[in-house]
């Protein structure tokens, strides 16, 4: 789910660099902000090539198989590293691979990464949750919960944009009212994809619960 | 799938020679202005000035096919309905099936400006040794972090991915394999199984990290602020010269690039 070069018109071009380029300014300030910024680097540049590898791995849907995005994932264990982590990615998959492009670097990366970070804004309310209420929720049940909401939240935003971008500056002629049913129609049809994203998620967090919670402190 | 990007980086020719800094600025400038371009009128000429660099570049023709092949068909998936769908002039019909002329020229414009902007991209990667592409954008304001991480998921990338082959093959030995057999319904157990091969894989790097940045201590990372690590320069005057000149013809064919967007 990446814009190929050549297909956006150069304005939406350079306005995904600047916004990605805002993006990674105001990440880069939170981590700054730390004591030791550089203590997580190398674990986010680590974390970045697995996701990037982990990416690969492809789930049997009979009798089609689907390879995840992960970027509400990202959002969670990397927190403000996952914006970065993403724009390493995608340019790693736009010169390695062709997938994505240079020139639509910046559109890809601010539609994968805003929506990443504001998952993991979303993940984290899952304490403010436990705060909250009177009695503790099972931790076990809230996270997992939390991770499903980040993780469809996360590509359901990243659709939704990529649907926008891609018909709304193809030239094809389409008036304004085919191509938001066009843009609704290819939405819906992504709803199982999104769950499916979710509950994997879900499904890995518990696991990292279980065997390794230092990788969800974000 | 052969993942090296500079493989053929140690070739010899004016673009291999091209001073890195100067190559990288000039050659996005010529991506951007591909990117811009609207008239059809302006593609032989983009196409044509793509195929020079690349010539010039001396990098062998099946370096291209192979990469090309990948992004190729997932661009034929988008554009293919064009044709059909888009535009009222009808050139061709079969049927129900009509080929439409103006569907056509936006296939026609989106596939040369995708070839060249790949091409170009090829190029620019292709002809230097990737820690001196990220060195020079260093020098050009990169932030340090970005760099660092930039790097170090290179280069344990493909270690990483050694990895998750290694763990995959391990599950199928153990008789690991999907058993989706109702159509659109996924196995919700061999989802779980594959949660906990990606967990596995981050556990696996998370804590690889932790010793690579022990060691990364060790050797006094993060102690003071370190002067940007010199480009390997230009040695000689022509080659400074060369690498001037350069940019100066890359920035000017991407200008007027542009002009020509405008004015025709």
């Amino acid at each position: 789910m990446h814009i190929p070069d050549g297909i956006l018109p150069a304005p939406a071009c350079i306005g995904g660099y600047a916004l990605t380029g805002l993006a990674t300014w105001y990440s880069l300030r939170q981590i700054n902000r730390r004591p030791t910024p550089t203590e997580d680097m190398p674990k986010a540049a680590l974390l970045t090539a697995a996701f990037f590898v982990a990416s690969s791995i492809h789930l049997p849907i009979p009798p089609a198989s689907v390879h995840l995005v992960l970027n509400g994932l990202l959002g969670v264990v990397l927190g403000y590293y996952a914006f970065p982590a993403i724009l390493i990615g995608l340019f790693f998959q736009a010169v390695m691979f062709g997938h994505g492009g240079l020139t639509t670097l910046g559109v890809n990366a601010a539609m994968m990464g805003i929506p990443a970070l504001l998952a993991y804004h979303l993940f984290l309310w899952h304490s403010r949750l436990q705060r909250s209420l009177p009695q503790k929720l099972p931790q076990k049940w809230v996270m997992p919960l939390f991770a499903f909401l980040a993780g469809a939240f996360g590509l359901g935003l990243a659709a939704l944009i990529f649907f926008t971008l891609i018909i709304t500056t193809i030239p094809s002629g389409f008036n304004v009212a085919t191509e938001q049913t066009a843009v609704t129609g290819l939405s819906i049809a992504h709803i199982p994809l999104i769950l499916i994203e979710g509950i994997f998620t879900a499904m890995l967090v518990s696991f990292l619960q279980r065997v390794k919670p230092e990788l969800l402190k974000g | 799938m052969k993942l090296d990007l500079d493989e053929y980086a140690y070739l010899d020719s004016p673009i291999h020679r091209w001073e890195p800094r100067c190559k990288l600025v000039g050659l996005m400038a010529l991506v951007f202005a591909f990117a811009s371009i609207e008239d059809l009128r302006l593609a032989p000429v983009m196409v044509g000035m793509t195929v020079l660099l690349y010539a010039a570049s001396r990098l062998p023709v099946s370096f291209w096919l192979r990469r090309i092949r990948y992004p190729g068909y997932f661009l034929l998936g988008i554009v293919v309905l064009l044709p059909v769908l888009s535009g009222e002039t009808v050139v061709w019909q079969w049927g129900w099936l009509a080929l439409r002329r103006e569907g056509l020229l936006a296939v026609v414009l989106i596939t040369s400006r995708f070839v060249s902007i790949l091409t170009v991209g090829f190029v620019l990667f292709g002809t230097t040794p990737f820690l001196i592409t990220v060195r020079a954008m260093r020098s050009l304001g990169l932030p340090a972090i970005l760099a660092d991480m930039l790097l170090l998921s290179y280069r344990y990338l493909f270690e990483i991915a050694g990895n998750l082959a290694q763990m995959q093959r391990s599950m199928r030995l153990r008789g690991f394999q999907s058993r989706g057999n109702r159509w659109l319904i996924p196995n919700w157990q061999d989802l779980n199984r594959l949660a906990s091969l990606s967990g596995t894989l981050f556990i696996r790097s998370y804590e690889q990290a932790e010793r690579i940045y022990k060691a990364m201590r060790l050797r006094g990372y993060g102690a003071q602020t370190r002067a940007i690590a010199p480009i390997h320069r230009a040695k000689t005057p022509a080659n400074q010269l060369w690498s001037g000149v350069g940019l100066a013809i890359a920035l000017i064919v991407a200008i007027s690039f542009a002009v020509a967007e405008v004015v025709v």
